[in-house]
């Protein structure tokens, strides 16, 4: 059995849960990009895939198919561009007290999974989401023996744990979540920009 | 620390106008309506008329949104004494158990509505938001069936049962909601657009063939609708690759999918000179050949 450690820095955790906390009623649901690495060790023991970013997708109802087929591709373009490649997905239920994967994360996932075998499936537990970020909130699911299987989260699921809880926190208090954008706010005006620049450099000014 | 007037240099009539327009827009942006009604309502509540009622309803329910209880109380004992014995204040009584998650008593307190009234529409729909927040999504479905035998007209019920077929990939049955929908609102372009991806996941030729003409039903109704217009390009795609259709229908899908594929290149071409986005969207162009044809 292939352990894949993947790691989120800082910049992918923070807007999971800018996500998340944007929209506090609904369901959310994103990507998650790495960098693409040159080599590809067939004995899957290489270092932790680290998830350099994420992609906010949409909120409320997740279950339509057009829009999503539409992200994946522009998305999958826009990886290649800049060397990334899709490696997962996240989602927040809409029931906070349901942190399972539905069936529209395994969809997606086994989708994902066609480019990269190791894909994985990270539910965020908004029933635990508070301003001071103290703990990880994130639950991560691998693909084993054709089942999604729940791995314990440790602080090790992150580049830097003490990073991600610092910005993560200032940007909820300061309330920037106001400004993430995600695919459903692109469909309704393109202008809004899914990569979130202006998040993106925050993250930067307050590592 | 400075109001929120001092900060934004706004006066209280631009702050109950944002206001007005928010209750319009139906906006849940409930932490911006607490920002701005909270100060409305403390500085300048003489200055609003009878405005200032349906302005402490709509504080009250995003300061439930926000957990703002205290907000919520204040707003709901100004209106309990304006209107001591109306329905409608009852109602907001019986948002802030369920904001408590005191959901049995928020039932009894709608139950008891609808025996003073058994019309009352309001409390029949709170009682079905209940189930949902449990997330009791068969019951939901079943009450909001019963509810919509008897108010067939009652257009936020259809959407919210269309919605919640959808989360239960019924995508049939949230077709015939969107149906009627569409119906009693020929000229909304969204109901269009929302039928059309329901047809699209349904999936298969017939349903992708009406999913594209859906798509550009809503567009007719509304050529800004992008959804509408990558679902165009999307379904005829898919209807012209696939090795199941005539030449003609292939011809003319192609034809389809390139107009949808131009009318989306101008519309970014004119979003970014509108923005000087960076090159993000060069990444747009290779979109097209993804279907590969």
């Amino acid at each position: 059995m292939i352990d894949m450690h993947i790691q989120l820095t800082s910049q992918a955790y923070c807007k999971m849960l800018l996500h998340t906390a944007k929209y506090p009623h609904c369901a959310v649901n994103g990507l998650l990009v790495a960098e693409k690495t040159k080599e590809k060790k067939k004995d899957g023991h290489g270092g932790p895939v680290l998830c350099v970013d994420c992609v906010p997708l949409f909120h409320g109802t997740l279950a339509l198919a057009p829009m999503l087929e539409v992200a994946l591709t522009l998305i999958d373009s826009w990886c290649k561009e800049n060397n990334y490649v899709i490696v997962g997905y996240y989602q927040a239920n809409e029931q906070t007290q349901d942190s399972r994967p539905n069936q529209v994360a395994q969809k997606v996932a086994a989708r994902i999974s066609e480019n990269f075998n190791e894909a994985v499936i990270v539910m965020v537990d908004s029933s635990r989401l508070t301003m001071s970020c103290f703990e990880p909130i994130i639950f991560i699911y691998d693909h084993v023996e054709n089942k999604w299987k729940n791995r314990e989260v440790t602080t090790d699921a992150f580049e830097d744990w003490n990073e991600a809880q610092t910005i993560t926190s200032a940007l909820l208090v300061g309330r920037s979540y106001e400004n993430l954008i995600d695919f459903d706010n692109h469909l309704d005006d393109l202008r809004n920009d899914w990569t979130n620049p202006a998040i993106n450099k925050s993250v930067l000014d307050l590592c | 620390m400075a109001s929120l007037s001092e900060m934004y240099d706004v006066g209280w009539e631009e702050m109950r106008d944002k206001l007005r327009k928010w209750r319009e827009d139906n906006c849940r942006n409930s932490e911006q309506i607490v920002d701005v009604g909270e100060e409305l309502i403390s500085e300048h509540s003489s200055k609003l008329g009878d405005d200032i009622w349906i302005i402490y309803e709509q504080v009250m329910i995003a300061a439930l949104d926000c957990s703002r209880d205290d907000l919520a109380l204040t707003c709901l004992q100004e209106l309990r004494k304006q209107f001591p014995d109306s329905h409608r204040v009852k109602r907001l009584t019986g948002m802030r158990l369920e904001a408590l998650e005191r959901y049995d008593d928020a039932n009894k307190h709608y139950d008891a509505i609808l025996q003073e009234d058994p019309t009352n529409t309001a409390a029949r729909k709170r009682k079905i938001s209940i189930l949902r927040a449990q997330g009791k999504s068969t019951e939901a479905i079943r009450e909001l069936n019963e509810y919509l035998e008897q108010f067939v007209g009652d257009q936020e019920a259809w959407h919210e049962l269309s919605e919640l077929y959808i989360n239960e990939h019924d995508y049939g049955k949230a077709a015939f909601c969107l149906e009627e929908l569409m119906m009693t609102n020929p000229h909304n372009h969204l109901y269009c657009e929302q039928y059309a991806e329901v047809k699209y996941t349904q999936g298969g030729m017939e349903n992708l063939e009406l999913a594209r003409k859906y798509f550009a039903q809503a567009l007719r109704l509304n050529n800004r609708n992008m959804r509408a217009l990558f679902g165009l390009y999307m379904s005829a795609s898919h209807i012209a690759a696939s090795p199941k259709v005539s030449a003609k229908v292939k011809k003319d899908n192609i034809k389809y999918a390139a107009w949808a594929a131009a009318q989306i290149n101008r519309a970014y071409k004119v979003s970014i000179e509108m923005s000087y986005l960076d090159s993000t969207f060069h990444c747009f162009y290779s979109f097209f050949f993804f279907i590969g044809y």
